[in-house]
Parts: structure tokens; C-alpha cells; sequence
């Protein structure tokens, strides 16, 4: 007890005092395996913990559950665990999901800090707030992993895709494909995710900073569809039933409810930006010659498993860039192959980019969601 | 005296019973069991929902409901991450103006229940959109500037909040020693609820609130304050909420208005009730009961962090333990000489 008060004390000084504490060191690049940690951008600093010797134990807190995406999330984390590859480096591997409350999302890492967790990947319910755990982390030289929905901040390690960039492409594909058609103004139906977290953020930025910049004069509705096929599929009919008829369509989730309420309202097909849903591209696989050209871009559940990596590897010493970039896996509606990057045969509502060669994260979407709960135990 | 304390109390008996036993368990399993650091961390994940669960409390003590708390909670955090900081006076300025904020927005629900004439529910249910729009206006994206120091000293011991601001001999005056340990977060809580609670339970007004729920008409004739009790009770419940909001916002140093989070914290706040005892029907409860199970809510979630439990089975298994936690509690009913009892 008295030691830890010391330690307190010690800690408590250090932030007031703005001096340097316990944690990573920033280091020179390179870092580890940089095809699959390939840092953000060219200055990205890179983060050197000290080594520790295996095996680790790891915890993954996530928060809202109930979606597929997150379900098969934790599948792909739980089924990386054992993975042959990474298996001897675990000691153990523990999951909680604690909803959208960022209290019990703070107390779960700092109880795992506690209880002497060597790295914690997580999924942050808001991009700010987390100023304690972090400070509690390197006062104890554990490694915090955000990924997905990622802190603003550059004090800890973070995993994520381009979320401006996926955003950017998404529009930048649907006015090519406008242009094509002569169209260079209009009216686009914009499907958000879920309010308030940084993904939905900057995807809609970038689709906005792309529209902005092309100088045509669109129109863009705005719906909140929460990353949900119901939802989606609902707003989009309520959009369609309310402003007639749009030129071109981005949805950032939830997709295959975005087109089957096309379908359904008889309205024309029309340029779409999605996500990476199987029931997504089969639409577009089917209907791309009547003009349901799309673009699909995911946001792989698969993250989860570079972000584990990423902790081993900096556990082990490896210095680590500050902002790993996971590539976009991009398929338009030319690139799509039944059996390789859509599956006919399943069902649609599972998550088709899973596995990332180059980080020998080799767990695919339809292995991971044909298992029945009981197999991936 | 314990014996007739039992009597009357019995749902809030069960509660703290419930409550240790899981409290002590959970430490005894944990591999830092009954330090410091796991008490400082376990309060400082309550302190939120425990003051929303006292502040949905009140108007359920008199039969309302206010589906309002979780939402008013947003709205306070909101205004707090843009309020509270800069010099001392201006972070008392700020926190001083959340916390009027969310007494005002408490008392307008009680002007619109009593004079309006609307059904609490409804009218909570309203107003508690109007709170999420408020706060999406003030916090459009989530962010903010909370006082760093203030968030230290306020989330954990007592030694480090007199260490931060230099109180006592910097936290080793020898009169402070037999505090260090015990977290701020717990005293500001328990403190509020009692500083607060007990002394306005004991006044006319007070009593009329669970003379309400017990018996409306018959509080009427005898001539009860009726209209100056509900809106008191919907007062204090913005203001337990704005406590809330206002600690939340210190904690995570940032206020996001997330509307799913309020919806959250409204649902469970009533589930803290019923587990601490007070009936959902009015009449009989309280508000440090309900602090009681909102602590028993927390506890069961801690421990899937040190047990090994399947996560996608967690939601089912802290469903069927809350149920099973409720069910016990109304073991009365098997206990009661006449039947007619079940329907007050």
C-alpha cells in the first residue's frame, strides 16, 4: 500500500512537474515488419515500450456490442488468440464488452490494469477522455491499443484504417462515376454511422472535403443510418419517400439496407459507395449492369488482430510507429469475384474483408461466421 | 431498534447484504484484491450512474418517473467540458453553472408534471430529447478542456487530491493520515446523497414526496404541499443528474453527447432502483438505497474481468443476475398475511 502511494506520489509530481514519466521513449524509425505496421505518414514519431519476456496477458475491451461487425470482431480476436502463430506468446486472453458507457468502458482498462494485464486493445466509445488510463498505463508500462474508433490523441499506440481517406474515395468514385455519366451536379443521399465517435466523423469529412472540392453544385441529404442494415434500410426509404430521386448514394454502413430500399421504393440504380457487407456486394455483383455501380470499402473486424500483434511487438521492445495504417481493401463493382471477395452462397450479412496477408492475419469472414459459437471456443 | 429498522427497510437490507457479498467476493478473486487502487478504480466507475440512480430515485419515491436523468446527465457533462476551467474561481463558476443548469432543467419538468398537467412520463421523455438537441448544440463533436489537475485530484485518494493542490502539508499532515486511502470520488458521492437527501427527507415537503407515493388523494386531504413536492422532487432529480454529468465530465476530462449512452444510463438508473429496494409504485425507498444498487449493478459487470465468460454471453448473464437480484428482493410477497397487501 505504502509503495503504491510512493508510487503515486511519484506519478502525481511527474504530471504536475510536465516531466517526463514512465512509458514508451520516442525513438528513431523504423519500426518492426513495417509491411504490416506501416506507419500513417512519413513523420509519424514511432514508440519504444521496454522489452518484456512472454507470455503476455492481454485483454480487449470493447464497448457496444450487437452489431455483426462487432460480433465477428471478437470472433476473428478470440479465434487470432489461438492462432499457432501468436498462441505460446499468450498467457491469457480476456474479452469484455461494457456498452456505450464510457465509465465502465475506463474502469474496465484500468481494472485490468490492475490486475497487472500486459496490453489492452480497445475500442474507444469517444475519442477523448481516456487522459487517466493513459497516464495509469505508462505509469505501469502497459500497452493501450486503440483501434477502429481511435483517441485524438498521439500519446499511445493506435491501429486503424484511413477513415478520410476511405472517405474521400468513396466520393471521389461516386462522382467518377457521375461524370461518366455526364452529371456533374445533383443530389446525393449521404447515410452516416453512429453519432459522436471519430469514424463516422471523418468519413463523412472526407467525402465533404472531395464533394467541396470538385466545384459541382451537389445537394447532399443527410441520414443517420448507425452503421445498421434496419436502420439504414429505413432512413433511406424515409429519404427517398421525402426528396424523390438522388444522382448518386454514400453510405458508410449498413449498406445492403441501403439498397434493398432502392429496390423496394422502384427508385433507378444508381453510383453507390458502401461498405464491405456480403449481402452489399452481391447486390451490386447482380445489378451493376442495370446501374448499381458500386464501390465497396470495409473497415475489416479484422483490425483487432494487428492491433494484438502490434501489442506482442511492442511488448517485446520492437519500436512501434505512433499511428499504424491498416491498407483500405478496395473492391469496386469490376474487381468483384464470387468465391474470392463475395460469397453468393452465404449470407448477407457478414463482414467479407477479415484477413490481412502481409501480418499473417489469415482468419477469413465466411470461416469465422459459418463456426457456430460452440467450435470457436 | 436493528430489528425494527429491518422491518421497514427490508428491500434496502437485502441490497447492502447483495452488495457485500458481491463486493467482497469480486476482491477476494482479484488479483490486487482490497488495495486502494481497485477501491479508488471500482468508485470511480459508480459515481456516474450512482448519482443518476439517486436522481431517478426521488420521483419514483411518488410514483413518477423521470426518463429525463440520463439525458440531463449528457447535458450537464456537456456544459461542464466547456465551463469548468482556467483559474480556481472559474472552474467553481463552471461547475456552480452546470449544476444550476441541471437543477433548472429538473425544475422545469417539475413545473410542466404539476402545472401542465402532462404525465411524468411523457413529459421526462421530451424533455430528455430537448436535453440530448442542447447538448449536441453545445458539444456537436465530442471534446473539451476539463481542468487536468481537477480530474486527478477528484478521481483518486484523498492523499493525492491534498498532494495536487498542496492541502495539508502537500497530503502528510498527521491529522489527514487515517483518510489518504479512502477515494474522493466515494465521499463526494455518499456525501452529496447524505448532505443533501437526509435533511430534505425530513421536512413537510420531504415527507409529502413519499406521501404521494403511498396515497396521492389521501395526501391530498390531509392537506399535504402536493404541487411543492412534486416539483421538488423533479428539482432534485436535475440536480443528483447534473452531479453526475458534472463528475463524468471531470473524469473523462471531455463532454460527448452521446445519445445512446444517455438512453443507457436512464434504463439502468431504474434497474438501480428496484435493486435497491425502493418500489417502483412510490411510497417506500430511498435515495442512498438506490446508491446502494446502482453499486450492485457495477459489481456484477466487474466480474467479468476476472472471470473467464464468453463475451457475447455477458449481456444474457448480467441480465439473469440483475432478474434473479430483483426477484429476491421481493421475497416479501411470500411473507404476507393478506393478499390485498400485493395490490397498494
Amino acid at each position: 500500500m505504502k509503495n503504491y502511494l510512493v508510487g503515486a506520489a511519484f506519478l502525481a509530481s511527474t504530471i504536475l512537474g510536465g516531466a517526463a514519466f514512465a512509458g514508451p521513449t520516442i525513438v528513431a524509425g523504423p519500426g518492426a515488419d513495417p509491411t504490416c505496421f506501416a506507419p500513417w505518414s512519413p513523420d509519424i514519431k514511432y514508440m519504444q515500450w521496454p522489452a518484456k519476456t512472454g507470455p503476455f496477458k492481454i485483454a480487449l475491451v470493447n464497448g457496444f456490442v450487437g452489431n455483426t461487425w462487432r460480433i465477428q470482431m471478437v470472433k476473428t480476436a478470440k479465434a487470432y488468440a489461438e492462432d499457432p502463430a501468436i498462441k505460446d506468446k499468450i498467457a491469457e486472453f480476456k474479452v469484455v464488452s461494457t456498452g456505450t458507457d464510457a465509465p465502465a468502458q475506463l474502469g474496465a482498462i484500468e481494472d485490468f490494469i490492475n490486475q497487472g494485464y500486459d496490453a489492452i486493445v480497445t475500442i474507444a466509445v469517444s475519442p477523448d477522455g481516456f487522459d487517466r488510463v493513459i497516464k495509469l498505463a505508462d505509469k505501469n508500462d502497459v500497452v493501450l491499443v486503440p483501434f477502429d474508433n481511435v483517441l485524438d490523441t498521439d500519446a499511445v499506440m493506435q491501429v486503424n484504417e484511413d477513415q478520410l481517406a476511405m472517405g474521400r474515395t468513396w466520393a471521389e468514385f461516386v462522382l467518377k462515376e457521375l461524370a461518366a455519366a455526364g452529371k456533374t451536379s445533383g443530389k446525393l443521399l449521404e447515410v452516416r454511422g453512429l453519432a459522436g465517435n471519430s469514424v463516422d466523423r471523418d468519413r463523412s469529412l472526407g467525402i465533404h472535403e472531395v464533394l467541396d472540392a470538385s466545384g459541382g453544385a451537389w445537394e447532399v441529404v443527410q441520414v443517420v443510418g448507425n452503421w445498421d442494415d434496419g436502420t439504414a434500410q429505413k432512413v433511406t426509404a424515409d429519404a427517398i419517400a421525402v426528396n424523390g430521386q438522388f444522382d448518386g448514394i454514400m453510405a458508410q454502413g449498413g449498406t445492403t439496407g441501403v439498397v434493398q430500399a432502392l429496390m423496394d421504393a422502384g427508385h433507378p440504380m444508381v453510383p453507390i459507395a458502401g461498405e464491405s457487407e456480403n449481402g452489399f456486394r452481391k447486390l451490386v455483383a447482380a445489378h451493376s449492369a442495370d446501374g448499381l455501380k458500386g464501390i465497396s470499402i470495409g473497415q475489416s473486424p479484422g483490425l483487432v488482430a494487428i492491433a494484438m500483434k502490434a501489442a506482442i511487438s511492442a511488448l517485446e521492445g520492437n519500436p512501434m510507429p505512433q499511428l499504424i495504417s491498416v491498407p483500405l481493401p478496395i473492391a469496386d463493382y469490376n474487381q468483384l469475384q464470387d468465391g474470392a471477395n463475395y460469397w453468393s452462397d452465404l449470407p448477407d450479412n457478414f463482414f467479407t474483408v477479415n484477413e490481412f496477408p502481409p501480418c499473417g492475419v489469415n482468419v477469413s469472414g465466411p470461416a469465422i461466421m459459418a463456426q457456430s459459437e460452440a467450435n470457436t471456443n | 431498534m436493528i430489528g425494527r429498522w429491518l422491518a421497514g427497510n427490508r428491500g434496502f437490507a437485502v441490497a447492502i447484504a447483495l452488495f457485500a457479498v458481491l463486493f467482497v467476493t469480486y476482491n477476494l478473486m482479484h488479483t490486487r484484491g482490497f488495495s486502494t487502487a481497485v477501491l479508488v478504480q471500482n468508485a470511480n466507475e459508480s459515481v456516474a450512474i450512482g448519482f443518476v440512480a439517486m436522481a431517478q430515485t426521488v420521483p419514483v419515491l411518488m410514483g413518477g418517473l423521470d426518463l429525463s436523468v440520463g439525458a440531463v446527465m449528457t447535458l450537464s457533462a456537456c456544459i461542464a467540458s466547456v465551463m469548468v476551467n482556467g483559474t480556481m474561481g472559474e472552474i467553481v463558476f463552471g461547475a456552480f453553472v452546470t449544476l444550476l443548469a441541471g437543477t433548472s432543467f429538473g425544475f422545469m419538468n417539475g413545473l410542466l408534471v404539476v402545472y401542465g398537467r402532462i404525465q411524468a412520463i411523457i413529459a421526462t421523455l421530451a424533455t430528455g430529447a430537448i436535453a440530448i438537441g442542447l447538448a449536441l448544440l453545445i458539444r456537436p463533436e465530442p471534446g473539451g478542456d476539463v481542468d487536468g489537475d481537477l480530474g486527478w485530484a477528484l478521481t483518486n485518494t484523498v492523499w493525492d487530491f491534498a498532494d495536487t493542490y498542496g492541502l495539508a502539508q502537500g497530503g502528510e499532515a498527521a491529522w489527514l493520515q487515517p483518510f489518504i486511502n479512502i477515494p474522493v470520488p466515494l465521499i463526494l458521492q455518499f456525501g452529496i446523497a447524505c448532505l443533501v437527501w437526509l435533511p430534505i427527507k425530513r421536512t413537510v415537503t420531504g415527507m409529502t414526496i413519499y406521501a404521494i407515493g403511498s396515497a396521492e388523494g389521501a395526501a391530498f386531504v390531509s392537506g399535504l404541499p402536493i404541487n411543492r413536492a412534486k416539483i421538488l422532487a423533479y428539482t432534485l432529480s436535475g440536480f443528483f443528474a447534473s452531479c453526475g454529468g458534472l463528475y463524468l465530465a471531470i473524469q473523462t476530462s471531455s463532454g460527448n453527447a452521446d445519445m445512446v449512452q444517455a438512453g443507457a444510463y436512464t434504463l439502468n438508473s431504474i434497474a438501480a432502483v428496484v435493486l435497491g429496494g425502493t418500489a417502483l409504485l412510490g411510497g417506500s425507498g430511498g435515495v442512498i438505497a438506490s446508491l446502494v444498487g446502482a453499486l450492485i449493478l457495477r459489481v456484477i459487470s466487474f466480474y467479468f474481468r476476472i472471470l473467464d465468460i464468453d463475451p457475447l454471453l455477458q449481456p444474457l448473464i448480467e441480465g439473469l443476475v440483475l432478474l434473479a437480484a430483483v426477484s429476491f428482493g421481493a421475497g416479501r410477497t411470500f411473507s404476507i398475511r393478506n393478499r390485498l397487501e400485493l395490490f397498494r
